[in-house]
């Protein structure tokens, strides 16, 4: 079999993959196809579970004789610890042991930069020891016995002051460090430049510059990370809170060093990932660790100011974006300096894909520098990247539209590049224009002047949009299998998760179409490695594109061995027979037809004594190559109502319309569900949310669900989703792209659109509370009583 | 967490033998249960306040006005006819209060008592002046929800939606201690910190809150209450104003001002009534009150808006209440 090296993108992050062509794949189902089950609005199969309480999470494993960990974290940003003792701790009835750098394996982390247990501590939060008890409680009346003596050392908590020259070095030069450039990830700043920006500038009539700030944003996932791990002779089990029960299978076996086929990861549900649970952490392989030694399961959950501290965040950025424009609205030139915070070690804070990307712009030029500060380390958060970038750029083409005097849509279909610029080719699909169009009509969009009418005193109503793109391709590796039983009944099992996003009703749904049957006739199991196949992370938007092609195969393959069945039973060529609705039937005569549960009763008999046996039909899917020659986004457009008090400075959005396309709409109920989910943390990052640090002892001073604000039910605004099913031949043989980050994309910056049109003037910092409107306000009289910026002569 | 004792007091001489250094009240417990978790207190021993259902009442006679035990809960307050068509600031500022949940589990004594929200004495790591500590962190720190007047080496606000409210009808507070029982009017029950910088209030460890008592308001009184806050719902106030108004026509024969979240204790701004009464209320006569409720504040680094949001507040809250409109 053919093997290539395709393409696959992982928030941003774009790695070449080996994978064996399929030869037998299924073509990708016509645009106008009729499709019986893809589509339809089926409610979540997982649903009932979920409400009644069936559904078990990895905080509910409780197993018979569990030991519990909690974790002793530093309480300094940056620090070198003198001496440890913890013979107090261990003197506690109940405890079992106390793990520390002394007496741990000497297992690397973050990028070979530190270990699991370090004696150079980086920042607030990171893990000093862990104390393993009989319960939760003593575990955690251990902790403040454990004696720890610390060199406190100079610390930096923002990315500007670390890369002064006389900030405090993070890492002392180790070789990774490029010299001159303190701080500075890799040394350099990642740069990319097309066309020629001063000239671009030069043929610009306006031209504007401002500095946008963007706040470090954590995942609060309403299920915090835990762990259980248990081991049964040389066989470890881990439940584990994750989006990725493979790869964390996979890092497991290379730290502890035992086979993979040992090791069975499980996390059937989720409460929450948004990022924050795409690889191991060092939680899990302590308990592993812990479980083996002490012979009994370890059970390890983090609370809430744990997980705000040291289990990731959407970095802080500050970002410059200077445009230029002609008279008309063309843009000519956009640029792009970037200083994102990544935290104590090695991760992404770029911000540059939409503002390089969306807009057709001959001129572009991004610089950005991702930044060691003593903090905790950033991972991927819904949409990387694109939130933060998105809500900078849409702002400021609401600015120059407004120089161009053109309005804010308009601006932007001037605009409107039909090419993937960055690497020169078509996109596969482009749903923009539509969800353009179709959010504007819900919206009432070219009405609303109308709408502004509504203000009543210090009241302003206000407009905004923002466009969305993201890659969501997905790609390889992704695995299924499908069974089909002798009642006529199947079963899927398939790689990847569902973290929420109602994956197994998708995934459900494409084997029901393949196969012609009915839903409720499948059943599908994810999230455990040894019930299924092979599935990379459910994260990056990838999991419905990648695994949906996998499992569309696998069925594909049954369904060939079903009508050969049929074809002998029915004296029919199986090429002239397909199924549908629980039936195969003639293609040439469509009435004649029988069951699928009548053809496979052949597969069951009965067995000397009468037991029953059966046979079964075994499908395999895999994901194949992307196309190498189109880009594939999905796209969106969404659109803020908003209400702004000028005298309070509060701030109440009244309505998101949600227009979005990411390739043929799998279901309209799951496709909304995941659309609302995103717009209210859009909402949250537009409004409420910010790591609060507190320079004078570099802690985070709002660790919890109080003082980190989060939207309530009363904060939520009517969303409206405009589903744009637009299926995407080119991407794979289901037409889908990703539709789990894209929501969360433009929200923040249609609100900040909205409020500056209420307003007036701009609020450049999330998140708006009513302080820096208010300040705002305030800078904007000043600002007024001077001369127009920007305008060139 | 520490073991402690939790003990019943059926009466409040019962609650008072039980008290001491080491022993705190829990009533509705939604301040004292999060101040255990995380860390701030560790008690030998809790004395159980809802085992008296001597001190849950609500009652109103025209003569004597409202009486509130210590134990009412803000929901009963809230829902309560006679509050509502008597005091309906009263039953206006309860609904802002938290959330639903904990709106029918905390009581009325428990939110005169609770402890500040200030992120800094909430966070047991940092050893702040309120906790008996060198330094208020807020001073050069994070402080956009700190206060603007009446801080002194302590910054906090004083988180009570409730206690404006109450102060602005003219509320008194009864106390109980070995002593005997104290009446007096609710907003010298409140300290700031040049007082005692590590409570908020003249409540000994030994003492229990009995009673609030409200006199029936006159003929023409109007209340308002504003709350500002970030979030809609389940949030402290970033600032809220109590005004309650005795109207005669257009004039203002008496006012009562008070403003929240902007002092480590309720503020009342008695130069802000003295403009108002006898005054025919306009625009320009609520400017001058809202200007003199503000004299004196001195923001920080962070919270300068808390000026100009406190004189919209104030400003907004009087001509609401005399039904003028801006």
């Amino acid at each position: 079999m053919a093997k290539v090296l395709t393409r696959v993108e992982l928030n941003g992050v774009v790695n070449d993959v080996w994978v064996e062509v399929p030869e037998n794949e299924p073509a990708a189902w016509p645009k106008q196809a009729e499709l019986a089950v893809l589509g339809k609005p089926l409610p979540r199969v997982d649903g009932p579970d979920k409400v009644s309480g069936r559904a078990k999470y990895t905080h509910d494993v409780n197993l018979s004789h569990m030991l519990w960990m909690k974790f002793f974290r530093s309480p300094y940003p940056h620090a070198r610890i003198t001496s440890l003792d913890t013979s107090r701790a261990e003197a506690l009835p109940g405890v079992k042991r106390v793990y520390t750098y002394e007496n741990t394996p000497d297992i690397s982390w973050y990028a070979n930069r530190s270990k699991l247990f370090d004696t150079t501590l980086r920042f607030v939060g990171d893990e000093v020891a862990a104390v393993v008890a009989v319960d939760e409680h003593i575990a955690a009346d251990a902790l403040p016995l454990i004696d720890v003596e610390y060199e406190e050392m100079p610390y930096v908590l923002d990315a500007e002051t670390a890369l002064s020259p006389d900030a405090p070095a993070i890492h002392e030069g180790g070789p990774q460090d490029a010299p001159g450039a303190r701080n500075l990830q890799g040394g350099r700043p990642s740069l990319y430049t097309r066309g020629d920006v001063e000239k671009g500038f030069a043929e610009a009539d306006f031209v504007i510059e401002h500095t946008f700030r963007s706040p470090c944003q954590v995942h609060a996932c309403l299920e915090t990370h835990c762990s259980v791990a248990a081991w049964q002779g040389d066989k470890l089990t881990v439940w584990d809170s994750t989006q990725a029960v493979h790869p964390v299978r996979e890092s497991l076996a290379q730290i502890l060093n035992i086979p993979i086929a040992n090791i069975r990861v499980i996390c059937l549900y989720s409460g929450g990932g948004f990022g924050s649970k795409l690889w191991i952490n060092k939680y899990t392989v302590l308990a592993a660790l812990a479980a083996r030694d002490l012979g009994r399961p370890v059970k390890v959950t983090l609370d809430r100011e744990e997980d705000a501290l040291a289990m990731g965040n959407r970095p802080a950025n500050v970002m410059t974006i200077r445009a230029g424009c002609k008279r008309d609205g063309t843009l000519t030139a956009l640029t792009l300096k970037n200083i994102g915070s990544v935290g104590a070690y090695n991760a992404g804070a770029g911000v540059g894909t939409p503002l390089r990307e969306v807009y057709r712009c001959p001129n572009v030029s991004t610089e950005e520098s991702n930044v060691y500060i003593n903090a905790d380390v950033a991972r991927p958060h819904r949409a990387p990247g694109h939130v933060q970038g998105t809500w900078g750029l849409e702002q400021v083409l609401d600015i120059l539209a407004e120089k161009c005097g053109l309005d804010p849509l308009d601006f932007r279909l001037r605009n409107y590049s039909d090419t993937d610029q960055v690497r020169n080719l078509p996109y596969s699909t482009k749903g923009l224009r539509e969800a353009y169009e179709k959010g504007a009509e819900k919206f009432g969009w070219r009405d609303r002047t109308a709408r502004q009418a509504l203000s009543r005193g210090p009241k302003k109503r206000g407009f905004g949009l923002a466009t969305q793109i993201w890659g969501g391709a997905g790609g390889p590796p992704g695995y299924a299998v499908v069974n089909l039983y002798s009642d006529g009944t199947a079963a899927v099992f398939s790689g990847g998760q569902d973290i929420g996003s109602a994956t197994r009703t998708s995934m459900l749904q494409v084997a029901a179409e393949e196969l012609g049957l009915p839903a409720d006739k499948l059943s599908i199991v994810m999230g455990d490695t040894q019930g299924t196949p092979y599935g990379f992370v459910s994260g990056g938007s990838r999991t419905t594109p990648s695994q949906a092609p996998a499992v569309r195969m696998a069925a594909a393959e049954v369904k060939g061995q079903l009508l050969e069945l049929a074809g002998k039973q029915m004296n029919l060529p199986a090429q002239r027979l397909s199924t549908r609705e629980g039936y195969v039937f003639d293609t040439q005569n469509p009435s004649t037809r029988k069951p699928i549960a009548e053809v496979t009763k052949e597969l069951q008999f009965g067995f000397g004594t009468g037991d029953r046996v059966q046979n079964m039909l075994i499908g395999k899917g895999w994901r194949g190559p992307n196309p190498a020659d189109v880009s594939v986004n999905s796209w969106g457009a969404q659109f803020a109502e908003v209400e702004v008090d000028i005298e309070t400075g509060e701030i109440r959005v009244l309505r998101i319309v949600a227009a979005h396309e990411a390739g043929r709409l799998v279901n309209p109920l799951t496709a909304s569900s995941q659309i609302e989910g995103g717009v209210i943390q859009g909402l949250g990052f537009a409004l409420f949310e910010e790591r609060v640090l507190n320079n004078a002892s570099g802690r985070m001073v709002n660790a919890n669900l109080h003082d980190y604000k989060i939207p309530t039910m009363k904060d939520i605004p009517e969303i409206e989703s405009v589903l744009i099913d637009l299926p995407d031949a080119r991407a794979n043989s289901v037409g889908v792209k990703g539709l789990g980050e894209p929501p969360i994309i433009p929200t923040p910056g249609a609100i900040a659109n909205a409020v500056a049109d209420a307003l007036g003037v701009r609020v450049f910092e999330t998140p708006m509370t009513p302080q820096r409107v208010l300040e705002a306000l305030e800078k904007g009289l000043v600002l007024r009583a001077q001369p127009e910026e920007g305008r060139r002569a | 967490m520490r073991n402690f004792e939790f003990v019943n007091a059926p009466t409040t001489e019962r609650a008072i033998e039980l008290l001491g250094p080491q022993a705190k009240l829990i009533a509705g417990g939604t301040d004292l249960l999060d101040e255990l978790k995380e860390g701030l207190i560790a008690p030998e021993r809790l004395v159980n306040l809802k085992a008296n259902r001597a001190l849950k009442y609500l009652r109103f006679s025209p003569s004597e006005g409202l009486r509130l035990g210590a134990l009412t809960t803000l929901s009963e307050l809230e829902t309560d006819r006679t509050v509502r068509e008597h005091y309906p600031m009263l039953a206006a500022a309860v609904r802002v209060i938290a959330s639903p949940q904990i709106r029918n589990m905390a009581t009325v004594g428990g939110n005169l008592c609770q402890r500040p929200r200030c992120w800094y004495y909430r966070n047991d790591a940092l050893h702040c002046t309120r906790k008996g500590g060198p330094i208020c962190y807020a001073v050069s720190g994070e402080n956009q929800y700190h206060a603007i007047l009446g801080g002194h080496l302590c910054f906090i606000v004083h988180p009570s939606d409730l206690a404006p409210a109450l102060m602005a009808y003219d509320a008194r507070i009864s106390y109980a201690g070995p002593g005997g029982r104290k009446t007096l009017p609710l907003g010298e029950f409140f300290v700031g910190p040049a007082v005692n910088i590590t409570r908020e209030n003249l409540l000994q460890p030994n003492e229990v809150v009995e009673e609030i008592s409200l006199p029936t308001p006159a003929a023409g009184t109007r209340g308002v209450y504003l709350k500002v806050r970030d979030r809609n719902t389940w949030d402290f106030a970033t600032l809220s104003v109590a005004a309650v108004l005795e109207m005669d026509g257009a004039t203002c024969r008496r006012a009562r001002i008070v403003l929240g979240a902007v002092a480590p204790v309720p503020w009342p701004a008695p130069d802000a009534d003295k403009v108002l009464t006898g005054a025919r209320i306009t625009p320009e006569v609520a400017r001058r009150a809202a200007d003199a409720a503000l004299r004196g504040a001195r923001p920080m680094s962070h919270n300068a808006h808390k000026v100009p949001l406190a004189k919209n507040l104030v400003r907004r809250a009087i001509l609401k209440a005399a039904g003028v409109s801006p």
